[in-house]
């Protein structure tokens, strides 16, 4: 894929990607527990690593996070999902070169852990407070669960889409 | 290329670490009775909840609408909050442990301490 082709299903991708985010803000937390939520989102991010690849899935990511932060009227949340989202990249960038395609969710559970340890890492230097740290337990543990859910998604999108 | 059940269990382990951590933490003591509530890192309100008899109120403004703080006979909460998703309300009250009530939004968090903490990164406290 490549030319016009290549940046209109980026193109696609993106708006895809903000209307799941936009829809998915609409749903109250579901836990009160800052940094949960189900983050689906990046069921896009990685189809578009697997698909397309490392280039195409971090600019796909950059426009959806600039563009929700900017949409939501949220900017205060644009440095979290910034450093989460570009964590997120980091860890499964190089993993995506291990994992066979049945394997995609270990990429994106491990892509999810890290996103919420970036998210916590930014929220103790932002809000300036190492107490923070003790929700690390609960955001390792709701990543691997959301990662696995919206790998689990992609990885069957991936699949069904090379069948046709 | 790696089995699967190699990575089901590297990721089932840490889960499973998680949980003992998660568990472990909630049932922490944690430190004294005093709330300290902080702004950006900066003590705003500190109060002993030992000694409260009726409740008090205080509002901090925030960038993300500023929040409400109620204190009780030992236990205090976030009762109002400015930003959209309420996550620091939905904490509920905080009466012992070491888990803070957080609202990133407003960077606002509340500890409970062994006293009058100044836990300012920056040195500007003297």
């Amino acid at each position: 894929m490549k030319g016009a082709k290549k940046i209109t299903v980026m193109g696609l991708l993106t708006a895809i990607a903000l209307t799941i985010f936009m829809a998915e803000a609409q749903i109250p937390p579901p836990v009160p527990i800052p940094g949960v939520k189900l983050g689906l989102a990046n069921i896009v991010t990685v189809y578009a690593a697997f698909a397309l690849g490392p280039g195409e899935a971090c600019l796909i990511l950059l426009a959806r996070v600039l563009l929700g932060s900017l949409f939501s009227g949220q900017l205060m949340t644009l440095m979290y999902s910034l450093t989460g989202g570009l964590f997120c990249l980091a860890a499964m960038l190089p993993l995506r070169r291990v994992v066979t395609e049945r394997q995609i969710w270990v990429c994106s559970a491990v892509g999810a852990v890290f996103h919420n340890l970036g998210q916590l890492a930014a929220g103790i230097l932002i809000a300036r407070t190492p107490a923070l740290a003790a929700f690390l337990p609960v955001l390792v543990l709701s990543g691997l669960l959301t990662g696995l859910f919206t790998g689990l998604t992609a990885q069957f999108l991936l699949l069904f889409l090379k069948e046709k | 290329m790696r089995r699967t059940r190699f990575w089901v269990l590297l990721l089932g382990g840490t889960a499973l670490l998680a949980v003992l951590g998660t568990f472990w933490l909630s049932r922490s003591a944690g430190g004294g009775t005093v709330a300290n509530v902080y702004q950006d890192g900066v003590l705003v309100w500190s109060i002993d909840l030992s000694e409260v008899r009726e409740a008090e109120e205080l509002t901090i403004e925030g960038p993300a609408g500023g929040n409400t703080v109620q204190a009780e006979p030992g236990r205090i909460r976030v009762s109002g909050a400015g930003c959209p998703d309420q996550i620091c309300v939905g904490q509920g009250w905080l009466s012992g442990g070491v888990t803070p009530i957080v609202c990133l939004p407003n960077r606002l968090v509340i500890r409970l301490e062994e006293g009058e903490n100044e836990l300012d990164l920056d040195g500007v406290s003297g």
